[in-house]
């Protein structure tokens, strides 16, 4: 049942994915709203298969399947909201492909491994629910900064592709990108934060490859985020930023799972 | 007597070589005075987008040769490379084109009536334009007149100034409570403050001249500011809107790099409307700056194009009836001058010689047959003018071609130079010429 609604859920994405591609090289007035609406009816049927997961579990998903679909389900979610409230479907030809290449390596891996018992405190969930929410803010931002960047270079080499008449402004990009950035900022805090508490006490920072990239990571976005403020930074600058930022998140999130650990978490 | 056009555009030749030629109104005033005198009439229409000459001669060889020396003299010989030449009625269809806006970089902008216009009245109040140049062009003002009013290609016109509008929307989104300095009080300026205040953005204006920055500030609902605080006004601002006639550029790396950092690196665009530049190229290499300039507007403007390709398909159908209609009428114009010179000119001759045969008869002859001498004269004329009259009368509703042969042919100067009243008085034979 999980799977068959995973799998239509796919479908729905791969559907809504096709149209929004179509509609970079045809701009068809139609195309918007039926790609909304296959992503929408994939959002369904992929978030009652999580629950339905969760429940069967007994507890939030943790293995390295389960996670990167609940990634795929946390990015859809921002397309949609930023899709309904700015009318961004242009950004569904890049969160759309992307939410599909987080979700469909998902099925090949093997499912949730058994959980160290060290870690079955009852932080993990949160840990484990900001993390993704952060991840998924960041990736989002760094879909609108490749967007922003590939505008910009349009703008300022006067050669107008698709993109140009279907974006809105570049301004807009970098205000949904301080924004996601924030978002992100505040629930990778709360990642470090919660991580920080299984360990507890003095020694909870080991220099674990995957704290330290978080760390870094997060570093890099506290500076974007402080360079915003202060020093007025802003498109292009921000744009690269936010995506090395969150290049060094993947790597993080991708060593968080103990490769010998049958893929659980930690 | 045929309309030739001789110029470049921004379909021919690039901005370089555009800004060459372009001048402002002395030079032009100039141009013309040089160019024009007796026997050719000049019109030059000097845009941003477009220098043409439109002459009047009788001699194509001759004014061909007169604008190519100026046009090489003004921009250098690469500038020929680029020139188009159309004559006859291809250049009445230019011109029609032009004023019609049917060729411009934005199809269907407004401006270029208007700076027909004004070229018109500069040549007129020179005296390079007489009577066919002003003939032709209020032929097409009356051209472009219709296919505003009966085609859509001038209403959502887009005009350089809207174009740059849409680029900066593009760049901030909303331009509301979006500074905007304007550089420069000309025309073209004032179309783009207007432009840009309509879209919300609060206009700044400034000029060498402060009157007259003060003096558009007050038009468009802006506020004036001194030229000199040009590094303060780059700071505040976040579009730069420049259309002068500086001859060197005003915005350079250097003093555009410089206010970056007190920008705080806020994007800031540049739209150079003038020819020659305002804006050196090197400026839009710098990282958050957008500088624009005129043949950059032309791509954002393209597909708009291509969307009113039938309008204007309608539109050259207008122009097209339009020249019929002037070619027409020049020709009734000209042709019925023609008959009654040639006539005229006949009917001196043909008077003359009567009167030199009359004197060696002294009084031999009677009354009756001076009067039959007389008739003889007068009919020989009749028969012998018949058939050019009604062929020239006949080729009047076509073109005016064979009516200048016939001129040529007869050396009958006055007509070209100033066209007589439709209907040339007789001679005073001719009453007894009609009596035979």
């Amino acid at each position: 049942m999980v799977h068959a609604l995973h799998s239509l859920a796919t479908h729905a994405y791969g559907a809504a994915a096709v149209v929004y591609l179509v509609y970079l090289v045809r701009q068809w007035s139609p195309l918007p709203l039926v790609g909304r609406l296959l992503v929408a009816l994939g959002a369904v049927l992929h978030g009652v298969g999580l629950g339905l997961l969760v429940l069967h579990q007994g507890g939030l998903p943790v293995g390295m399947a389960q996670a990167f679909s609940a990634l795929a389900f946390l990015l859809v979610l921002i397309f949609l909201g930023l899709d309904v409230r700015y009318r961004l479907p242009v950004l569904g030809a890049f969160l759309t492909p992307f939410a599909l290449a987080v979700l469909v390596p998902g099925f090949l891996l093997p499912s949730a491994g058994g959980l160290r018992d060290s870690l079955r405190r009852p932080l993990l969930p949160v840990h484990v629910s900001v993390a993704l929410i952060g991840l998924a803010a960041f990736g989002a931002a760094a879909g609108i900064a490749v967007m922003y960047l590939l505008l910009e270079r349009q703008m300022k080499g006067k050669r107008f592709g698709v993109l140009f008449s279907r974006i809105p402004s570049l301004q807009l990009l970098d205000d949904l990108n301080r924004r996601l950035v924030i978002g992100g900022f505040i629930a990778l805090s709360l990642t470090v934060i919660t991580g920080a508490f299984f360990v507890g006490g003095a020694s909870y920072l080991e220099w674990q490859p995957k704290q330290v990239t978080t760390l870094v990571a997060w570093l890099v976005f506290g500076v974007l985020l402080g360079a915003r403020a202060f020093a007025g930074w802003n498109g292009r600058r921000v744009a690269v930023l936010t995506m090395a930022g969150f290049c060094i998140l993947v790597v993080s999130f991708l060593t968080a799972f103990d490769p010998l650990g049958g893929g659980g978490l930690h | 007597m045929e309309l030739v056009c001789l110029g470049l555009s921004h379909q021919t030749a690039p901005l370089s070589v555009r800004e060459k030629l372009a001048m402002p109104q002395e030079r032009q005033a100039e141009v013309l005075q040089r160019i024009s005198g007796a026997g050719m009439e000049v019109l030059l229409i000097s845009t941003c987008n477009r220098v043409e000459f439109y002459a009047v001669s009788r001699s194509l060889e001759e004014v061909r040769a007169a604008l190519r020396a100026e046009i090489a003299r003004v921009a250098g010989e690469e500038a020929l490379g680029h020139l188009y030449e159309h004559a006859g009625e291809g250049a009445l269809v230019h011109l029609f084109r032009v004023a019609s806006s049917l060729d411009s970089m934005v199809l269907g902008e407004q401006q270029i009536l208007g700076q027909v216009k004004d070229s018109l009245e500069l040549a007129q109040k020179i005296g390079a334009a007489r009577g066919e140049v002003i003939r032709a062009c209020s032929a097409a003002f009356s051209t472009a007149k219709r296919v505003r009013s009966e085609t859509a290609i001038g209403r959502a016109a887009v005009s350089m100034a809207s174009a740059a509008v849409e680029l900066a929307q593009k760049l901030f989104g909303t331009l509301k409570a979006r500074s905007v300095l304007v550089v420069g009080a000309g025309e073209i300026a004032e179309l783009a403050a207007r432009h840009f205040a309509s879209a919300g953005g609060r206009i700044a204006v400034t000029n060498r001249t402060f009157s007259r920055a003060e003096a558009l500030a007050a038009e468009v609902g802006g506020v004036a500011s001194p030229f000199e605080q040009m590094g303060e006004l780059l700071v505040a601002t976040d579009v730069v809107v420049t259309c002068t006639a500086s001859p060197a550029p005003i915005f350079e790396k250097g003093n555009v790099g410089a206010v970056l950092k007190p920008r705080k690196h806020r994007p800031l665009f540049f739209v150079d409307l003038a020819v020659p530049r305002d804006v050196a190229p090197e400026v839009g290499s710098l990282a958050g700056v957008y500088a624009y300039d005129v043949d950059d507007l032309q791509k954002v403007v393209a597909e708009n194009t291509a969307a009113r390709a039938s309008e204007a398909a309608r539109a050259e159908v207008i122009v097209a009836e339009e020249v019929a209609r002037f070619v027409t009428a020049r020709a009734q114009r000209n042709g019925v001058p023609v008959v009654a010179t040639l006539r005229k000119h006949a009917e001196r001759i043909a008077k003359n010689e009567v009167e030199r045969t009359l004197s060696h008869f002294g009084a031999e002859l009677t009354e009756k047959q001076r009067k039959s001498v007389e008739a003889m004269g007068m009919a020989i004329v009749n028969k012998l003018l018949h058939e050019p009259t009604a062929r020239l009368r006949a080729s009047g509703a076509e073109d005016g071609r064979l009516a200048g042969a016939a001129a040529e042919l007869f050396g009958l100067e006055e007509v070209a130079e100033a066209p007589a009243p439709p209907e040339a008085p007789q001679a005073a034979l001719a009453a007894g010429g009609a009596k035979s």
